[in-house]
């Protein structure tokens, strides 16, 4: 709940600075505790004293952020599907054969992102015109 | 001199067709008398592609994105402040003109029931199209319907956006070999974001909505205008 005296009292908690920071990309004040980090760099926060489905939270890495720069074990983590967060869950660590080692996320606008290419014939083949000699 | 300049445009412009008639009338005279011209082997035609490499693909070459430039001089770095500040108004009040034709319709809803709550991304749903910024086209676009969606498109104000919702308007989807379906409305209307999904789930809506947002903060509107 947006009181004023919560905003202040999570503003005495975290500072000035963080206060600026997520004003400028949660655009509210939040004090949570940290609860891990993913291999992208993303912190995720939690504080169970807030409303329900406010109570998990992402500061992400990159300034151009984007939900699927998030991993999937957190990203199940973050959507509550979880309460156990991954990296103290080995079974979120071990288990996972079947996963690319690696996530991908959305290359959309950027130099990766997808475009359609053909896979058909072309409809219209050119005419190649050969002269025998007389 | 005006007038002058005037007369010999004139005279120009009059000049021009009967130049370009008289060698049709004399190819004409040509055809009409019994063949002067030399004669011509089919040996010596030019082939196509060989001489002129119309079938050789060009090279590949990797140009940056706009959104991947720097920001260079001062002049660059006055406009980035302007285009962040007309980005940010645009992008933080999207009222979507709502197309929807068939069941991702009712996902396009979900969007803004409490749980995803679009309100407080500033997106309300509007009906009419002249006070829209973006069309949500949800659901499946058949012919008799494409001629309505271009023209509710041609009524919205620019600046405007386009978001194809689902398979079916995305590129037919199951309909595609349906005698009566447009196989996708980006035949009628350019797309700006592909939601994939039969039906997409409103999440997936929303993340498309976030993308679409993503695009807009990477226009570049008075850095190109300065540009041309």
């Amino acid at each position: 709940m947006s009181y004023i005296t919560r905003t202040l009292g999570n503003l005495r908690k975290i500072g000035l600075k963080e206060y600026w920071h997520q004003l400028n990309y949660i655009g509210d004040t939040k004090a949570g505790v940290l609860v891990g980090t993913d291999k992208f760099g993303n912190k995720f926060y939690e504080n169970n004293e807030e409303l329900p489905l406010r109570t998990r939270w992402v500061d992400y890495a990159s300034h151009d952020f984007d939900a699927s720069q998030i991993e999937p074990q957190w990203h199940f983590w973050i959507s509550y599907g979880i309460d156990t967060p991954p990296n103290k869950d080995n079974v979120m660590v071990d288990n996972r054969s079947w996963a690319s080692k690696h996530h991908i996320p959305n290359r959309t606008f950027g130099p990766g992102a997808f475009t359609t290419f053909n896979t058909v014939k072309p409809k219209i083949d050119s005419w190649q015109p050969v002269a025998l000699p007389r | 001199m005006l007038a002058s300049t005037r007369t010999g445009a004139s005279l120009a412009l009059r000049a021009k067709p009967t130049a370009a008639l008289v060698p049709f009338r004399a190819a004409a005279f040509q055809v009409a008398s019994i063949s002067s011209s030399s004669r011509k082997d089919a040996s010596s035609l030019q082939q196509h592609g060989t001489s002129a490499g119309a079938m050789t693909f060009p090279q590949r070459k990797e140009v940056p994105l706009p959104s991947q430039e720097g920001t260079k001089g001062v002049v660059q770095y006055a406009l980035t402040t302007l285009d962040q500040i007309t980005n940010w108004a645009r992008q933080s009040s999207l009222w979507p003109m709502t197309f929807g034709l068939a069941c991702c319709a009712v996902e396009m809803m979900h969007l803004s029931t409490p749980r995803y709550d679009q309100d407080r991304l500033g997106i309300i749903f509007r009906a009419s199209p002249r006070q829209s910024d973006v069309m949500i086209v949800a659901g499946t676009l058949t012919n008799k319907m494409a001629p309505a969606l271009r023209q509710v498109y041609d009524q919205m104000p620019d600046p405007r956006w386009v978001i194809s919702m689902g398979s079916c308007a995305n590129g037919g989807g199951y309909y595609h070999y349906s005698y009566s379906v447009v196989r996708g409305c980006d035949r009628i209307v350019p797309v700006d974001v592909y939601v994939p999904g039969c039906p997409p789930t409103s999440e997936a809506l929303m993340y498309g909505i976030f993308q679409l947002q993503r695009k807009m903060r990477n226009t570049k509107i008075t850095r190109m205008w300065y540009r041309k």
